[in-house]
């Protein structure tokens, strides 16, 4: 089965050939909505059903798979060929990206269902799975990388899809110049592979990694881990992915929450034998996805928009992914990447259900003449819509449940790992450091459960806060309404994919502890072991088990508060007296540690400075001069030229002539 | 029967030919010209078919006692020839039915012109080549002077003709003084000459020269903006690739078979040849507002890359001049279609880029289809004239040429430029007064996606042509013939 | 007796072409043009190739210049149109370009005296003969041979699509 790898990723393809062409050449095509949807739905669908059978036809320990599609370029020592890699890394990537992405397409063909550009949506959101699936299934780096600038161009293609918004095509530019900056990281790592080991196919890198010495396995890992923090989210390059959430809800789940931001992780697991190689960089992984985790949580707190908080919260989770990168728990870091992409996915759909609701008011109020406007995203509107939206509120619920680590859900599971892994670090070098990273982790995982429960009660509790607080919107409570099936349904899929998702990693311990047997219900564990360097767990049963309940008291004790200080409307009194009580702190969290402002200051200032005050002086005098001067002695030649090109043919022959003496020179002396 | 044999391995040429003369007779009967138009087709695309055959197919060999060659770089000649011919029929068509300019002569001629390329390509004795040149280029002279009512056209075919001429004499001087050299008029007995003396070197730059006016490399150039401009744009489609893709491809099979000796001074000829080429090509393009003699500028720049390929010398060279031709044909062909498009529904004076302005969104398949061509001009991935490029300059770095092929990558990049300006206008400008744009028949904009899409072929998957050329050169493919 | 022969015909063959160009009346061109021709059937002779020289009398000498003197009388150019008028910067690098091309010329063929094999005897009386040229048309130049035909019509039918006065066709 595995030898049809190659349909999974085509058949995208073909989507985005059908609707993009037929959008572009057919006014009628356009308006066929529901063809479009279901086209491209079921052009990740039909992916997902055979990435589906590849991964029950293969095994813990099957070999990987590499179909060889053909050479692309070829010339001299370099070739570039189109293979696609099935092995148990790729597979469950794949998996997630189709499986959630198929999810997402039938949730956008309820909510975009309004849109003006529905095919040309539909046509990038396929182009982008296809690019991702290039990521995640390419066998070597230059198709890795296609794919990487793919999802890079769709990405910006989909945050600034109203272009008519400055606002959100400025959010498009930035995530783009963002990305860029890593990608040319990514690109010197590559420079930096192909010289050592003189191909850049994966086989042949992991295979020939004493060709590396020191210092380059510690840039190579290095500049990589620069990429991923682009395309990743971290510090200091995130500040793209908050600004990203201009794009429509969907584009949020799939792109900036369940798939593209995460082939960061996927690269440093791909190359996780190497990076066990260099502590350093380890360190330096774990150092920024730690402080990335606890930076965004503390802002997360402070947002009123439901979009910006799931946003941070993205950010955090991702650099919790990279904390345990950082550690060495590679497999923990996949773990969360599948359980984040179910309920980060299911939570953005779910706000985006709330948004389209809130929209929907406004939209009647309109209709009705009233001439209100407000912020759909502001969730100091909202409250008490669980008994306008039950399925929206349930599912959102239980996703909130499973990211804030609440036991049997899922991320529960994913997130003791990483907890586990970075305390395991801590026993060997750079203990201090790793100690602390782990106490980092665990306030951010109180932070994470606080603020993702602050943000559902506030939203679902309560009462519906709007004709209170906004004139003329009395009464609009009777326009609230649940989302259609369309959008219900992956919901509750995503949902429940939340809760049950963590029993692919159940802890070994959580048997082996009573029964002294030395049984592996570790699926996920045995699943990856073969293609990942994982550390040893050296921590002993009772740390273990130690560590778990601590995991579970954070969690829970942040739950309790968080109800105790949000629920019956008490949110904003709450957020006044968290203010009150952290003062500039808290100032410095709502103003997102001004790192926009930072950037201001010293990078996008001092550079229009230097360009008014140095270069538009060196521009004017020097360059204009030079321009100038060049223009002139081109336009000397053109007019030598012109004398030259009279249209007299007797000039064309004495031009002739002269060539036929150059040629003869040439050859005879 | 061995002439029966040597005929079926020249069925394109000779199919062809007998489809010329058919379409010649019919005119002369008054036959409607949509029938004159069809029968052409019908002919050509029988030939078509026998080319493609031919090309996957055929044994290498030689036919007509030495005097041409079958097989390898001959039929990969024939094929792109046909195949050039094939789209430039119809686009032609609808073009001067449009400039209302359809005389029903310009069908043979330009069949007739085509089987002087088909005879220039397969060429294995100068004698062959001469013919073969002269066909086509006598049924080129008439083709560019057929838009009789405007100055240009009639003046720029008189120029061609004129210079033609001239050229012609430095290829007959080069052949009589190969012959007085060698002995013979055979590429491959000429080939086996070794002695060097001074009238060998006055043949080979005698037939250099003239090739370099056939290809329109500089200095031999000049005629080629002025007949550009002033043809019938298809025409001047059909003339920048079907026949430079006939004279390259006699020009490498005489440098492969004939001149092995003289390699080394030929690759620093053709090295300095090609960098004027490209600098004054891609430089003076630059500051054109006529799209169209743009092209004519861009055409000679790409003569340049080509010469860059024929300058390494190597098989790799060969190889992907070869590539580079396929490449060329069909983006060139393509970017000139829709030119002529846009022109049809105006007049020649639209050719200025301003009046593009807007034009992506009016029609926008053929917006997409210019923009296309124009990237794979510019040799911008994952389009065939990146691979093009990639392959010759490949070729040049591998034969040590470093600083021919430095510039040549400083030219190519600075190309991008022009290229992209007519796409700035297409999609980035508003047009100042309302243009309204016909719909292009089926016909014609479905040829147009057919050459876009191999482009776009070509530049995802060239490994499978790329073999098939590099087979040609990699000993038995050119097995020289005693 | 032959050096003779051949220093005669080279000298009114040179000297013709000349005169050809450098003469201020057209009609006078094509009479010595006429003159240059028959030289060149000269060349034919010495080198045993009697067919041609006949057929250069023939088709040049003949038909074609025939046409030319038509042709020019029909147009009735003016008498006075001067060549050379006077010696402007042009023309100046014309001729010196003409020069340093004859000048290269010359160093080719000059080396070049002396190598040529010496071809006398039967054989050589026989390749000129129409016989001879017949054999070797329809058998090793056959391919040639046939497209030049083409040639011929192409010339034929690219003359008359440019002299003729209808304009587009336009049927559908």
């Amino acid at each position: 089965m595995a030898e049809y790898v190659w349909l999974i990723v085509l058949i995208p393809l073909i989507g985005f050939l059908i609707n993009g062409i037929g959008g572009l050449s057919s006014e009628a095509y356009r308006k066929q909505k529901t063809l479009i949807g279901t086209i491209a739905t079921i052009s990740v669908f039909i992916p997902f059903l055979i990435a589906l059978q590849i991964f029950f036809g293969m095994g813990a320990d099957s070999e990987p798979y590499v179909a060889r599609l053909f050479t692309w370029i070829e010339a001299g020592s370099f070739s570039s060929e189109v293979a696609y890699r099935v092995d148990q890394l790729s597979i469950i990537m794949a998996l997630v990206v189709t499986g959630v992405g198929a999810l997402i397409h039938l949730y956008s063909m309820g909510y975009m269902k309004d849109d003006e550009g529905y095919w040309k949506f539909f046509a990038y959101l396929n182009l982008f799975i296809f690019a991702m699936l290039n990521l995640v299934l390419g066998n070597n780096l230059i198709l890795l990388f296609l794919g990487w600038e793919g999802v890079g161009v769709c990405s910006y293609l989909l945050i600034g899809y109203w272009y008519g918004d400055m606002a959100k095509s400025d959010a498009a530019k930035k995530a783009f110049v963002f990305n860029r900056v890593g990608d040319f990281a990514f690109l010197v790592a590559m420079f930096l592979v192909f010289r050592a080991v003189g191909s850049l196919d994966f086989d042949i890198i992991l295979n020939n990694l004493s060709a590396f010495t020191p210092e380059i396995t510690f840039w190579v890992a290095v500049l990589m881990f620069i990429g991923a923090t682009g395309k990743s989210a971290q510090i200091p390059l995130f500040v793209w992915l908050p600004d990203a959430m201009a794009g429509p809800t969907p584009v949020s789940a799939l792109i900036h929450a369940a798939t593209m931001v995460t082939s960061g992780i996927y690269l440093i697991s791909r190359f996780s034998s190497m990076y066990v190689l260099t502590p350093e960089a380890m360190l330096i992984v774990a150092i920024i996805g730690g402080l990335t985790a606890i930076v965004a949580a503390t802002i997360a707190i402070t947002q009123y928009d439901i979009k910006k908080v799931l946003a941070y919260s993205t950010v955090s989770q991702l650099g919790f992914m990279f904390l345990a990168l950082g550690s060495g728990g590679f497999i923990a870091a996949m773990f969360h990447v599948v359980t984040h992409a179910f309920f980060k996915a299911c939570l953005f759909l779910g706000s985006g259900s709330v948004i389209h609701a809130m929209h929907h008011v406004e939209h009647e109020l309109e209709h009705e003449g009233k001439d209100v406007h407000f912020d759909p995203q502001d969730m100091r509107y909202m409250g008490g819509l669980k008994k306008y939206m039950p399925s929206t509120y349930w599912t959102f619920l239980l996703s909130t449940f499973a990211i804030a680590g609440i036991p049997v859900f899922s991320g529960f599971f994913s997130k003791d790992e990483i907890l586990a892994f970075v305390f395991n670090a801590g026993m060997g070098e750079y203990s201090y450091i790793y100690f602390a990273l782990w106490g980092m982790a665990v306030l951010t995982a109180f932070l994470t459960a606080y603020y993702m429960f602050r943000l559902t009660l506030t939203t679902f509790h309560g009462t519906f806060k709007l004709p209170s607080k906004v004139k003329g919107a009395e009464d609009s409570e009777k326009y609230l309404h649940e989302s259609p099936s369309t959008m219900t349904i992956p919901l509750w899929i995503l949902g429940g994919l939340a809760v049950i998702g963590g029993f692919m990693g159940v802890p070994d311990f959580f048997v082996t502890t009573f029964t002294s047997s030395d049984i592996k219900i570790n699926w996920l564990h045995a699943w990856l072991d073969g293609v990942t360097s994982d550390s040893a767990l050296v921590l002993s049963y009772g740390t273990k088990w130690i560590l778990v309940a601590i995991a579970i008291l954070i969690a829970v004790f942040a739950t309790v508060l968080a109800y105790r200080n949000y629920d019956n409307d008490k949110g904003e009194a709450s957020d006044a007296a968290l203010e009150k009580r952290f003062g500039s702190l808290y100032q410095v969290w709502s103003d997102k540690y001004k790192i926009d402002e930072i950037y201001d200051a010293s990078i996008i200032q001092p550079t229009f400075k230097l360009s008014d005050r140095v270069l538009a002086v060196f521009d004017m005098k020097i360059v204009d001069g030079f321009v100038n001067a060049v223009g002139g002695t081109v336009r000397f030649f053109g007019s030598l030229l012109r004398f030259v090109q009279t249209g007299v043919v007797q000039t064309y022959a004495l031009v002739f002539i002269i060539g036929v003496i150059l040629v003869l020179s040439l050859i005879i002396f | 029967m061995e002439i029966l044999n040597d005929l079926l391995n020249y069925l394109p040429a000779a199919i062809v030919a007998v489809g010329g003369l058919v379409v010649m007779m019919m005119d002369g009967y008054k036959a409607k010209s949509r029938l004159i138009y069809q029968t052409t087709m019908f002919f050509l695309a029988g030939a078509l078919v026998i080319a493609t055959y031919d090309l996957l197919y055929q044994e290498v060999g030689t036919l007509f006692s030495d005097m041409a060659a079958s097989g390898s770089t001959a039929a990969f000649g024939t094929f792109i020839v046909v195949f050039g011919t094939f789209f430039t029929v119809i686009l032609t068509h609808d073009y001067l039915i449009g400039v209302k300019h359809n005389y029903p002569q310009v069908y043979p001629l330009l069949m007739f012109c085509t089987v002087g390329m088909i005879v220039l390509a397969t060429a294995n004795d100068l004698v062959t080549v001469f013919i073969g040149l002269e066909t086509m280029s006598i049924s080129l002279y008439a083709l560019a002077g057929i838009i009789r009512d405007k100055q240009l056209g009639v003046e720029s075919a008189l120029k061609y003709f004129i210079l033609g001429a001239f050229s012609t004499g430095f290829f007959l001087y080069g052949i009589a003084l190969l012959y007085g050299a060698t002995g013979s008029t055979n590429l491959s007995e000429i080939g086996a000459y070794t002695d060097g003396s001074m009238i060998y070197w006055g043949g080979v730059s005698m037939l250099l020269v003239a090739f370099f006016f056939k290809i329109s490399a500089v200095p031999f150039h000049m005629w080629t903006p002025d007949v550009y401009t002033g043809s019938p744009t298809t025409i001047t489609a059909y003339m920048s690739t079907a026949s430079k893709t006939a004279a390259i491809v006699a020009l490498v099979l005489i440098l492969e078979r004939a001149l092995p000796y003289a390699a080394d001074q030929i690759t620093s000829t053709m090295a300095i040849i090609a960098i004027m080429t490209m600098v004054l090509g891609n430089t003076v393009a630059m500051v054109q507002d006529n799209v169209k003699r743009m092209l004519a500028y861009s055409s000679i720049a790409h003569v340049g890359y080509l010469l860059v390929g024929l300058a390494a010398g190597t098989d790799l060279g060969f190889t992907a001049v070869l590539y580079y031709l396929l490449a060329y044909s069909l983006m060139n062909i393509g970017a000139f279609g829709v030119v002529a498009y846009y022109e049809k529904n105006h007049d020649v004076h639209f050719n200025n880029i301003e009046s593009y302005a807007g034009l992506g969104y009016k029609q926008p398949l053929m917006g997409i289809l210019l923009s296309v061509f124009l990237l794979s001009l510019a040799g911008i991935p994952p389009l065939a004239g990146f691979i093009g490029k990639y392959l010759v300059f490949a070729a040049a770095v591998e034969a040590g040429l470093i600083n021919l092929v430095i510039i040549g990558v400083l030219a190519s990049a600075a190309s991008a430029y022009f290229y992209l300006r007519v796409m700035v206008y297409l999609y980035f400008k508003e047009s100042k007064e309302p243009v309204k744009l016909m719909k292009p028949l089926r016909v014609y904009s479905f040829s147009l996606v057919v050459l876009a899409v191999l482009t776009l072929y070509f530049g995802i998957l060239p490994a499978g042509i790329t073999e098939l050329i590099a087979s040609y050169f990699s000993g038995n493919g050119l097995a020289i013939v005693p | 007796m032959e050096t003779f022969f051949f220093v005669f015909i080279s000298t009114l063959a040179i000297g013709t072409a000349l005169a050809m160009v450098i003469s201020k009346n057209t009609v006078n061109s094509a009479l010595f043009m006429v003159l240059h021709m028959l030289s060149v059937a000269g060349f034919y002779t010495l080198l045993n190739a009697q067919f041609l020289a006949v057929i250069q009398i023939l088709v040049y000498a003949g038909a074609i210049m025939v046409l030319f003197l038509f042709v020019i009388m029909l147009l009735n150019l003016d008498e006075d149109e001067k060549v050379v008028s006077k010696i402007d910067f042009k023309q100046l690098i014309s001729f010196t370009l003409a020069l340093v091309v004859l000048a290269q010329l010359l160093y080719i063929t000059g080396n070049y005296a002396g190598v040529l094999p010496e071809l006398t005897g039967e054989p050589i009386a026989a390749v000129g003969t129409v016989e001879a040229i017949g054999d070797e048309l329809f058998t090793t130049f056959l391919l040639p041979f046939e497209v030049t035909a083409i040639l011929l019509t192409a010339a034929v039918v690219g003359a008359m699509l440019l002299a003729q006065k209808t304009s587009n066709v336009i049927d559908e």
